[in-house]
């Protein structure tokens, strides 16, 4: 008898509390996708519409231009250097952080943060002070035979100052969350430090500390800012591929900066779909993290 | 007053933290080999205490339980002895080699924790066996051999034929099971149990406990478990180590911490208790101005706490009773009823259990003869 009460009820009556009538929920659903439609969608379509305008023919030309290659190595190779090291730093953060008890830990925290909250045209306003000709270490250094400013080693700085944080604040979350308590049982049952990080600590962290890798990985490819300032745009040698991109625009070459620039996006999506599968497929582990 | 003052029971001298002790630790208790020595134990975190100069010996072979309220520093003592804190002065004994500047993995000590602590990503065969292989290096056991260790462990904690599984895959006690094999595997001088039936629902929790004793009687490992619960700790240690605020209030068995509470804050802790602040000349008791037929000689002159317990009261008549007072409130307690009675003037309030069956009406005058009560001098 209640069973049947309960199917013939309209279903309107039980509807969820925090619900909204029809005509919100359309509106805010209408709003959403033509706002992200119109800023976002529309111009990752142009960039990829513009870029194959002139044919397949052009667009790889554009790609095998001599500049071109060496923005792209350039690019992979900071990228390369970067990320490595900004893993091991965000680790080792990270680990002081949440496993360790310290003076001074909350000034970490905010010391981390810090290459989020500064512009990072002062990220490489600081390398040009400091290594520049007229810069602190500048002229020690280059009385050495060492150019870091306008040459590779300026950009690798920027590009490491800029995306540090990343792995760090993936992490931090994560394994505060974790407590200390798996690690004290692996040494209570005779692991040595190391023993504990490479069976226990990191398995622990795996899927958050790729998703960090990842977002850093993306930034450090798209960083403009502050390498803009500490590279010197040297054609084919500190041109990394957003410099390039820029130096082709401000040239008038339509076809072949939107080819760079489409290599760029290309980067981001796939950045995004491996992203959107990790958070699917391991979304519990990674949901601490990203409750920052 | 017609009939002689009840006298309060004579108190045995048991093995309590607050007795002087001797300067030669005694190698054994009981006559039993002592096999972890607690030697003056302060442990500091920054400026808060958390243990004051603590010192226990525990027997080899020995179930014990360390029961305390939150913050009373038993798990802090539990952490000190397994390696996991190093104690701010003070020392720790195994057997009658210094522990103290020994690290956790050289201490070679089983511990289970609360939330079990598994490893989230391993088999339950790869946890059981990790210890094992951690030392592989160094005993050069074979992996059979460890195959083998593993599901005699298995077998033993009952859970054979699970040794696939991820801990996801097992029930809280499945899990806490595991825990206690990974514990045992490394075949440890001592266990360690951190609260270890604390995350489990009551069913669960009391069939762990007898199985939990029952393993003990079977393996004979010296086994040291914290809990905030009394009837754990009563049911399942052979001694309990009552603490608070740092400190060993009373070491002892069962029916010594029940019986026969050394101090204070024992008898509150353990089972329930009513108390009324009381003075003391010359051996009697009295409340607020008012002799209570009770005595005590113990207790020198002054202020003093008296303590009873509710289901250890008789209604006697007015001639023969030691407290007496008016009947406040009644309400079901568990298998019993409870009333409230207000003594002496009506501000204070003592607690008396009665069969469910029994007539007592609020408001009604009754007279009370406790069958045993302690008095606590207020000076220490």
């Amino acid at each position: 008898m209640s069973d049947q009460t309960l199917q013939n009820a309209p279903a309107a009556r039980f509807r969820r509390s925090t619900t909204e009538s029809f005509a919100v929920r359309t509106t805010l659903i209408v709003l959403s996708v033509l706002f992200l439609g119109v800023f976002l969608l529309f111009p990752l379509a142009v960039v990829f519409v513009e870029a194959s305008k002139q044919g397949m023919g052009a667009y790889l030309e554009a790609l095998q231009e001599p500049d071109a290659l060496s923005a792209i190595k350039l690019t992979l190779l900071v990228a390369a250097i970067a990320v490595p090291a900004n893993l091991v730093f965000g680790v080792a953060a990270s680990w002081a952080i949440a496993k360790f008890d310290f003076r001074g830990k909350p000034f970490l925290i905010t010391l981390i943060d810090l290459p989020f909250s500064v512009s990072p045209v002062i990220a490489g306003l600081i390398y040009v002070i400091l290594f520049g000709t007229q810069g602190y270490l500048g002229p020690w250094l280059q009385s050495y035979g060492i150019q870091v400013v306008f040459a590779v080693p300026g950009i690798v700085l920027a590009t490491i100052f800029v995306t540090f944080p990343f792995v760090a604040r993936e992490l931090i979350p994560l394994m505060q969350e974790q407590g200390r308590q798996d690690e004290e049982a692996a040494i209570s049952l005779g692991a040595s430090g190391f023993q504990t990080f490479c069976k226990v600590t990191l398995p622990n962290i795996k899927w958050g500390l790729m998703y960090g890798v990842l977002l850093c990985n993306a930034r450090a490819m798209g960083e403009f800012g502050a390498v803009s300032v500490v590279s010197g745009h040297i054609r084919g040698q500190t041109n990394t591929m957003p410099l390039h991109v820029e130096i082709l625009y401000n040239d008038y070459q339509w076809a072949a900066a939107f080819a760079v620039a489409s290599l760029l996006a290309l980067l981001a999506l796939v950045t995004l779909v491996v992203k959107t599968v990790l958070e699917w497929r391991f979304g519990a582990e990674l949901a601490t993290a990203r409750r920052h | 007053m017609h009939a002689p003052a009840l006298a309060e029971r004579p108190v045995v001298p048991g093995p309590t933290a607050l007795e002087p002790e001797s300067s030669a630790r005694p190698a054994r208790v009981h006559g039993e080999p002592v096999a972890v020595t607690v030697d003056n134990v302060v442990k500091a975190f920054g400026e808060t205490a958390a243990l004051h100069g603590v010192s226990l010996d525990i027997v080899g072979g020995e179930l014990i339980a360390l029961l305390g309220p939150s913050g009373s520093g038993k798990t802090t003592l539990l952490r000190v002895i397994a390696g996991l804190e190093f104690p701010t002065s003070g020392r720790i004994l195994f057997g009658s080699e210094d522990a103290s500047q020994r690290t956790v993995q050289q201490r070679n000590v089983g511990f289970v924790f609360q939330h079990y602590a598994l490893f989230k990503h391993m088999t339950v065969f790869d946890n059981i066996a990790f210890g094992l292989r951690v030392r592989r290096r160094k005993t050069g056991i074979a992996e059979d051999t460890i195959r083998t260790r593993v599901m005699t462990l298995l077998d033993l904690v009952q859970l054979s034929g699970l040794d696939q599984r991820y801990p996801a895959q097992l029930s809280g006690g499945q899990r806490q099971r595991v825990a206690l094999a990974r514990a045992l595997a490394i075949e440890p001088r001592i266990l360690l149990l951190d609260e270890p039936f604390g995350a489990l629902d009551y069913k669960v929790r009391k069939e762990l406990r007898r199985w939990l004793r029952e393993l003990h009687d079977e393996t004979g490992h010296t086994t040291i478990f914290v809990t905030h619960d009394q009837e754990e700790a009563l049911e399942l240690a052979d001694r309990v180590v009552v603490m608070s605020n740092g400190r060993i209030e009373q070491v002892g068995s069962a029916d010594e911490i029940y019986d026969e509470p050394a101090t204070p804050f024992v008898y509150q802790f353990i089972g329930d208790s009513s108390t009324l602040p009381v003075m003391i000349h010359g051996g009697k008791v009295s409340l607020e101005g008012r002799q209570l037929r009770l005595a005590s000689a113990r207790v020198p002159d002054g202020p003093a706490r008296l303590f009873m317990r509710p289901h250890e009261f008789n209604f006697v008549g007015d001639e023969t009773g030691a407290i007496s007072g008016v009947i406040k409130n009644e309400r079901r307690h568990g298998p019993r009823r409870r009333l409230e009675i207000a003594v002496g003037n009506g501000d204070h309030m003592i607690e008396v259990e009665v069969p469910p069956t029994a007539d007592h009406r609020p408001g009604s005058r009754c007279s009370l003869l406790p069958k045993q009560f302690r008095v606590f001098s207020d000076a220490g």
